[in-house]
């Protein structure tokens, strides 16, 4: 699903935010990024999505290289991609359903297509009760849901979060956390870029630690792992 | 891998011509303001190409039937001898410009006079002890161009000044319209000059006022231009509401000056052509739909300019 090699992307003159990484991401796979701020996730996330190219190497995602590919084919790259953040990214005239289905509209999907997935959609994150709820109507919890029911409606073969639960607490993350979970079931490739280490360590799933912008560590069934 | 079917499956979509049309009119509400400012200067401009393209049309047309009146009058003097005048008449009727010559004599100069000029009160004429006017010949030409060319060799001929009404200044025994025409045609040009300027102006403010308005779009509606990127809406699903909103306040424009341009044709002409009887000035309808489609088509290409170069500066996509 994912395969970087030899990647390496400098902003400016400074420092390198990514040097020299190699990773290979099977498809179906369950994948944490983890690793201090400043030290890369973002920029990953960003390369994977084609915001950014890579200063060197190459990248592979569902099958096409990222680098030699056409600007004009990047959105219907981003179509196979489904994206989470931090801050949601909803749109507050909206509600929950119309949120939901902007992303099918902008994609020219029919309305028959939208009136069967995005209901769908979300009574799979648990939101069928709010569908006409504005955003700032929803909780933090509930409104993370929206944007990953968005992120799903397409049913992307690939999922990326870049800090999903930064934003929520605890109990709620764990919520989160459990929908990815059940999105990866369907078999869907999911990568979470976090720095939540109790979420991190509870899943036990496979882990991939950056630092200043290197891999240091590529492990199965991982922890956080890091020492504060 | 299954995700590659995918991915070329994703490429036919279907454009949703409602969507297009209710963002543009939206965006257009939610800043009337700057879109009635980018409204009312392509307004403006295309009033004014509208202006100069009709009025330089009425004056061609103008000019083209004052050229077909182009003739050449020699007023001959009383008591001219009638084989000096048939000398002349013969010399010009030779003449390979000349397409034919017509001789008046003084009463039917006066007669004329009586039914043109004078009348609304041929009384005056009845009352006149003399006939005051001079018989005349009356040179046509095959090409008006050739009038002065002609009127030299007229002067040039010795049996002109034979029966000229006035042989001490024989300019003056001569009539032609080529006065006329140039004065027209200097009048025209200076027209299309200080049009020309004008247009080119406004055009410039136009483009910098969809810009702003473009701009001004663009940055309302940045959440929903991230969210499309993200999920994959092509780039010109992206553009095309930008697109469409800079052509709708044009063509808002455009019609607004053919609106304007009609009623003065409507209510102004016809009290132009009452008051200056004597030259044709209209417009065909040919012209008026030629008039319509240069604004409509300046103003569609004016409103594309304008958004487009507003989405290279401010839309990445």
């Amino acid at each position: 699903m994912i395969s970087m090699r030899n990647v390496s992307k400098t902003y400016g003159a400074d420092k390198p935010a990514l040097y020299d990484v190699n990773v290979e991401i099977e498809q179906g796979e369950f994948v944490f990024l983890v690793g201090h701020s400043g030290s890369g996730k973002s920029t990953f996330i960003r390369l994977l999505q084609r915001e950014l190219l890579p200063s060197e190497g190459s990248i592979v995602v569902a099958g096409q290289d990222l680098t030699r590919m056409k600007n004009w084919k990047v959105p219907f790259l981003r179509r196979n991609i489904g994206c989470v953040f931090q801050d949601f990214k909803l749109l507050p005239n909206k509600t929950t359903y119309e949120n939901v289905a902007f992303a099918l509209e902008v994609i020219g999907r029919s309305k028959h297509v939208i009136r069967t997935q995005v209901p769908e959609v979300l009574r799979l994150v648990g939101l069928e009760e709010k569908i006409n709820s504005y955003p700032d109507e929803l909780s933090g919890g509930e409104q993370q849901r929206v944007s990953i029911a968005r992120a799903f409606v397409n049913r992307p073969p690939l999922l990326l979060a870049d800090e999903p639960t930064g934003n929520l607490d605890p109990a709620t993350s764990l919520g989160i956390m459990s929908l990815f979970s059940r999105i990866n079931k369907t078999g869907t490739t999911v990568l979470v870029a976090t720095h939540d280490r109790e979420m991190v360590d509870s899943m036990r799933k496979r882990v991939i630690a950056l630092e200043n912008g290197r891999v240091i560590r590529d492990q199965d069934r991982g922890v956080y792992g890091y020492g504060d | 891998m299954s995700s590659v079917t995918r991915i070329a499956g994703c490429t036919v979509m279907a454009i949703n011509v409602g969507y297009f049309v209710r963002e543009s009119v939206q965006s257009f509400r939610r800043n009337w303001v700057m879109s009635l400012g980018a409204v009312i200067t392509i307004y403006l401009s295309l009033l004014i190409v509208g202006a100069s393209v009709g009025s330089s049309m009425i004056v061609g047309q103008v000019v083209r039937s004052v050229e077909e009146k182009v003739s050449i009058r020699i007023f001959l003097k009383d008591g001219a001898a009638p084989a000096d005048v048939d000398a002349l008449n013969k010399a010009l009727v030779g003449d390979v410009r000349v397409k034919d010559v017509k001789y008046t004599s003084k009463e039917e100069a006066l007669e004329e006079l009586k039914k043109t000029t004078l009348a609304d009160s041929p009384e005056i004429v009845d009352q006149l002890e003399v006939n005051p006017l001079p018989a005349s010949l009356d040179v046509n030409l095959k090409k008006p161009q050739d009038v002065n060319a002609v009127v030299e060799t007229i002067k040039a001929n010795p049996g002109f000044l034979k029966v000229a009404d006035r042989p001490d200044t024989p300019e003056k025994s001569l009539k032609y319209g080529q006065q006329i025409v140039n004065q027209l045609f200097a009048f025209t040009s200076a027209l299309r000059v200080i049009g020309a300027v004008f247009i080119i102006m406004l055009a410039v403010i136009s483009l910098i006022f969809i810009n702003n308005t473009i701009r001004l779009a663009i940055y309302a509606r940045r959440k929903e231009i991230g969210i499309m990127r993200l999920v994959g809406a092509s780039n010109w699903f992206i553009r095309t509401p930008f697109l469409l909103e800079g052509v709708l306040q044009s063509l808002l424009g455009a019609f607004l000056a053919l609106l304007t341009l009609g009623s003065v044709q409507w209510f102004l002409l016809p009290k132009l052509k009452e008051s200056i009887s004597f030259l044709p000035v209209s417009l065909s309808a040919g012209a008026s739909v030629q008039i319509s489609l240069i604004l409509i088509l300046s103003g569609v290409i004016i409103g594309l300019a304008g958004s487009a170069v507003a989405l290279r500066r401010y839309l990445k996509v």
